[in-house]
């Protein structure tokens, strides 16, 4: 019944994911990220010199805004219904995603603790707080401690025979007013978020963070990808101030409860080893156990 | 799972009807049934209060009585304490109702929705958490309305 059901829902969103027009484009097209970013740059003048004064106060534990859930998109309709212009190759395999999700069949790659890697760090719903210094900014993601180092002292990326894919890439910035803009580059594949698309390993974004207000920070988001999108994908990203009495951001450890250890069956899904209370940590060398 | 011991079983409708599970920290949750919802009456064993997801164990005590502990799966600290969860809340001996949804492979564990405890409170790990401010100055002009419901 429910696979029934699911799959008409999935159905419903190829046929709309088919005739989508995406949520919005950059006012100028540019032919990469850094031409994109290098444009920005020039147009800030090569940025605003800030120093401990200037800083914006972005201080506060936030999160992902309510209601967008698991979608990479907050614009799009449905968690199915991507706004990617997507290469054929990835529209397939998105939808072969989808109904296989729709039949109960979904393995995310972050189920064995790894991290869930930039772009789609954008999008795990947990605390974040951003730290601005004039030279860096940490913006840090509480799931699994996951830190993004933004490179604000001018410098540029790594030089390509020190490079190498990195979880959250490598990133460099400059701040436009109150705006920080940053350029990340050598990242991992991965997909958007569960039941989104891929992206591979040539993708790389520019970003614009601004705070909105006293309660919102807003990102938004262009991303390249040549073999998986035929056109840049802008999205914004938007995070609120969290205002729960005594929250406070503590040490993410995946590994801690070994009731939380799953494994991919033959069929591709998912399920738990379950070995019941007081289990203790996940002890990946059985042998030892 | 004994007709003694489970106090419902229901077909539940709704929003989750299409999404199937609310979501989850790290793993997907297709290993519980998206549909159904199992009710117990149970005393608590342990509140495994941990990331990525916390667990809740209580022992059931069944028609033959034997007992089973039954698993019910969370999301880590943070998000129960946004939900008003604390660690404190459920201690080992306390008796307790739990709603979940069930594993689909027919083992003791459930997806949480929600706890009713001896003195009627009541606890829901994925309710939708009223915990982030409004917007109060300048609206952004490309960002969408926020939407109610959990993230």
């Amino acid at each position: 019944m429910s696979n029934v059901k699911n799959a008409a829902c999935v159905g419903a969103a190829l046929v709309i994911l088919s005739v989508l027009v995406p949520a919005g484009a950059p006012a100028q097209e540019y032919r990469n990220s850094t031409e994109h970013f290098e444009a920005l740059k020039r147009e800030a003048k090569g940025g605003t010199k800030i120093s401990w004064d200037k800083l914006p106060d972005w201080t506060g534990v936030w999160t992902r805004a309510p209601g967008i859930g698991l979608k990479f998109d907050p614009a799009q309709a449905s968690l199915q219904q991507t706004t990617a212009q997507l290469a054929p190759e990835f529209v397939r395999k998105h939808k072969e995603k989808l109904e296989r999700v729709a039949k109960g069949i979904e393995w995310d790659p972050i189920s064995n603790c790894i991290p869930p890697g930039y772009p789609r760090w954008l999008t795990e719903p947990f605390l974040r707080e951003f730290a601005l210094r004039p030279e860096q900014t940490l913006l840090i993601n509480e799931m699994v401690n996951d830190i993004r180092r933004i490179y604000t002292d001018g410098r540029g990326h790594t030089p390509e025979d020190e490079a190498y894919p990195l979880w959250n890439g490598d990133s460099i910035g400059f701040w436009d007013g109150d705006s920080l803009v940053i350029h990340t580059t050598q990242l991992m594949g991965g997909q958007y978020q569960r039941s989104q698309p891929d992206y591979t390993d040539r993708v790389e974004t520019v970003e614009r963070w601004r705070k909105v207000g006293d309660n919102a920070i807003e990102a938004e988001v262009t991303i390249y990808d040549p073999p998986a999108l035929v056109k840049p994908w802008r999205v914004v990203q938007r995070y609120s101030r969290v205002t729960t009495p005594g929250i406070r951001i503590r040490s993410w450890v995946c590994e801690e409860n070994a009731n939380n250890e799953v494994f991919q069956t033959k069929e591709g899904a998912t399920q738990h080893v379950l070995p019941g209370p007081g289990a203790g940590p996940i002890m990946r060398n059985k042998a030892d156990k | 799972m004994t007709r003694q011991s489970i106090v419902s079983i229901a077909v539940a409708a709704g929003a989750l009807a299409c999404l199937g599970m609310p979501a989850s920290a790290h793993h997907s949750g297709a290993m519980f049934e998206p549909e159904k919802t199992i009710t117990l009456k149970g005393v608590v064993k342990e509140f495994e209060y941990t990331n990525p997801h916390s667990w809740l164990w209580i022992t059931v005590t069944n028609d033959d009585q034997t007992t089973t502990d039954w698993g019910f799966e969370a999301e880590g600290p943070s998000s129960l304490f946004r939900n008003g969860i604390k660690k404190g809340d459920l201690r080992p001996g306390d008796k307790v109702t739990v709603t979940g949804r069930p594993m689909r492979d027919g083992r003791p564990a459930a997806a949480w929705v929600n706890a009713v405890k001896e003195d009627g409170r009541v606890l829901q790990p994925r309710a939708a958490p009223v915990t982030t401010a409004p917007v109060t100055a300048a609206q952004p002009a490309t960002a969408p309305a926020a939407q109610p419901g959990r993230n």
